[in-house]
């Protein structure tokens, strides 16, 4: 999270998009800004794993089986100006290298339901969906991708997930259906794949392109980053709410 | 009505009061790019806010977003109808959806911000 936020300011500071992704050591969900503590501390299913606040909004997300990004744009910038922007420009270029590899993925367009505690139980106007693999005739289309931002004086920080596969980590109440369990049969590309294939998308429509610089961010912003660790880390951080 | 306020750049306004106390709000297009308001945290009554610096956050369906000070000065009041009808924001922004009251440390300090027109060009420039 203090990378996220360091690399909001670097986005503010160069004037360019810069993205991120990381993964996990262990099962985390990490809650929405202000999402409440004892929400989550009374659901056992998600016990056992390990709980972090993010600054973004949006639900709860059970991570270490998903592919996670964080994406920082300049608020000058023409995708900054609005969140849906952002959301659904992020969520078509996803959509498309699905789509490519011939999963029904589409952006949710029907009523928002908001009030599930699980970002992935949750529908909002873009969340990439899969249509028609939900369970039984009736079933909503399962949701693949989600995403929430934090709007800063000078850049939009987008946090997002897209789930490849259930997380074992968690028990059941807490385990959503990924892509590899939603389309077995198609065996969907390997996430470095996923991420190389949505980032020659995701460039063009943020008016650039995007090139990989392998831990260089982090190990170059070492300080700043440990900086603003503390506020993190700090217990009251996690209970704000 | 808006004449007499002044703007931030982050979309915060603030109208002086006539006992030296000034009004705290955010722009009808800051409410507008928002969409979806769910939850407002205001700050404590009796805090020191800094010009430039969060006092507070707003969180809409997809976005969480930091309110910044117009100038410094101490909360002397929130309005905390707010939280519970966060519609008083799109509603009427420069007056029921008031965010609160300051008792700025330096007046002057109002007369680095933006007016009406000023403000207007720069929402007129983020919209292209």
């Amino acid at each position: 999270m203090a990378a996220d936020e360091a690399l909001g300011a670097e986005a503010e500071r160069t004037g360019l998009p810069l993205i991120r992704f990381y993964g996990w050591s262990r099962p985390t969900v990490s809650l929405g800004a202000f999402q409440k503590l004892a929400d989550a501390q009374a659901i056992p299913d998600i016990a056992s794993a390990a709980l972090v606040r993010r600054p973004s909004g949006g639900g709860a997300i059970v991570h270490g089986s998903d592919l996670t990004y964080a994406l920082a744009v300049p608020k000058q910038h023409p995708l900054g100006q609005t969140a849906q922007q952002l959301y659904t420009a992020a969520h078509t270029a996803m959509a498309a290298v699905l789509q490519a590899s011939g999963i029904e993925a589409r952006l949710y367009a029907a009523e928002p339901m908001d009030a599930e505690f699980f970002c992935f139980s949750r529908r909002a106007g873009g969340d990439l969906v899969v249509a028609g693999a939900g369970d039984g005739p009736t079933a909503i289309d399962p949701k693949i991708m989600g995403s929430a931002q934090r709007r800063l004086a000078g850049a939009v920080v987008q946090h997002g997930s897209l789930l490849l596969r259930t997380n074992p980590g968690v028990g059941s109440v807490a385990r959503h259906p990924g892509l590899e369990d939603l389309v077995p049969a198609l065996r969907p590309p390997a996430a470095r794949m996923l991420a190389d294939s949505w980032l020659a998308l995701l460039g063009p429509a943020l008016g650039g392109s995007f090139g990989w610089e392998s831990g260089r961010f982090v190990a170059a912003n070492e300080r700043d980053i440990a900086a603003r660790i503390a506020g993190y880390a700090d217990s009251r951080w996690l209970a704000r709410r | 009505m808006a004449a007499e306020l002044k703007f931030a750049k982050t979309h915060e306004w603030i109208r002086p009061e006539a006992d030296g106390l000034a009004t705290v709000g955010i722009s009808a297009y800051a409410v507008e790019a928002l969409t979806d308001l769910v939850f407002m945290q205001l700050p404590a009554v009796g805090k020191r806010v800094k010009a430039g610096e969060s006092f507070g956050e707003i969180e809409s369906v997809k976005a969480v977003s930091d309110l910044y000070a117009p100038v410094s000065g101490e909360v002397v009041a929130v309005n905390s109808t707010l939280p519970g009808q966060l519609d008083l924001l799109g509603k009427d922004p420069y007056d029921a959806g008031w965010i609160m009251k300051i008792r700025p440390d330096d007046p002057a300090e109002m007369a680095g911000l933006l007016d009406q027109a000023a403000y207007d060009a720069v929402v007129k420039n983020s919209a292209h």
